[in-house]
């Protein structure tokens, strides 16, 4: 336990998708980013620019992709530390559904806020 | 429910944070632990503020005041900071998950630190810069 490098990983289903979804996140997060705050001249929309940046459906899209996908991948990671506590096999399925249930609805409140927001235009 | 937690098992738990005596590659777990789980508890702060959003622009506009603060440009080098360390230190465990660069793990995570300060330098300089 000295050195992590030197221990095999055996990668899990969690491990598999926490990776596709990272390799996922540093396009979407680099295409928010720019879109979000670099192309912005003060670095932050006010609420006209942020409905008309929602104009355009191929950023909703984008922008649901990017919630679905960090959502993804930060539930994965909070699953993959509580599962280093060594719990029993019933408390790690237990923390899969509750992560579960919360990443649906944390993707439920930022698809229900852009529909609040689109429906301004 | 879930089995309680007993004091030597939370110790024996968090004792992944302590890096004394460990190697280089336990200090990239541990980076990646802390960026990681500071990057969960953002994500939901962020989801928290973008609330303001659905009160229209009388309860969005007064926050971008607030968010053009030098303390807020402070938390988000801070931020760009855990983006950095824990992407491009979960690029190295992608690419050795897959069996890339396995033998050359130090040096890829040594390497992609000086990637993450020099991205970090110039954010710093685009955030302050305006």
């Amino acid at each position: 336990m000295n050195d992590r490098f030197e221990q095999k990983q055996t990668p899990s289903w969690g491990w598999f998708w926490q990776a596709i979804t990272g390799i996922g996140l540093i396009v979407l997060l680099a295409l928010h980013m720019i879109a979000h705050h670099f192309v912005v001249p003060e670095g932050i929309r006010d609420y006209a620019g942020v409905v008309e940046y929602l104009r355009t459906p191929i950023i909703v899209v984008l922008e649901v992709a990017f919630l679905v996908t960090v959502t993804s991948h930060a539930l994965l990671g909070v699953r993959a530390i509580l599962f280093d506590l060594g719990l029993s096999e019933r408390s790690e399925r237990r923390i899969s559904q509750a992560l579960t249930a919360l990443g649906v609805l944390t993707v439920g409140y930022g698809l229900w806020l852009t529909w609040t927001i689109t429906r301004q235009i | 429910m879930l089995t309680p937690l007993q004091p030597s098992r939370v110790r024996r738990a968090a004792r992944w944070a302590d890096v004394r005596h460990r190697g280089l590659g336990m200090i990239a777990y541990v980076l990646n632990r802390i960026t990681g789980i500071g990057l969960v508890v953002y994500l939901y702060l962020h989801l928290a503020v973008l609330s303001l959003l659905a009160g229209g622009p009388g309860a969005w506009d007064p926050f971008i005041t607030l968010a053009r603060s030098p303390l807020f440009l402070v938390l988000d080098v801070i931020l760009i900071a855990g983006w950095l360390i824990n992407g491009l230190n979960g690029v190295r465990v992608t690419l050795t998950g897959f069996g890339v660069g396995v033998g050359s793990q130090k040096a890829m995570f040594v390497g992609l630190m000086v990637v993450a300060i020099a991205g970090l330098i110039v954010m710093a300089l685009m955030v302050f810069g305006g």
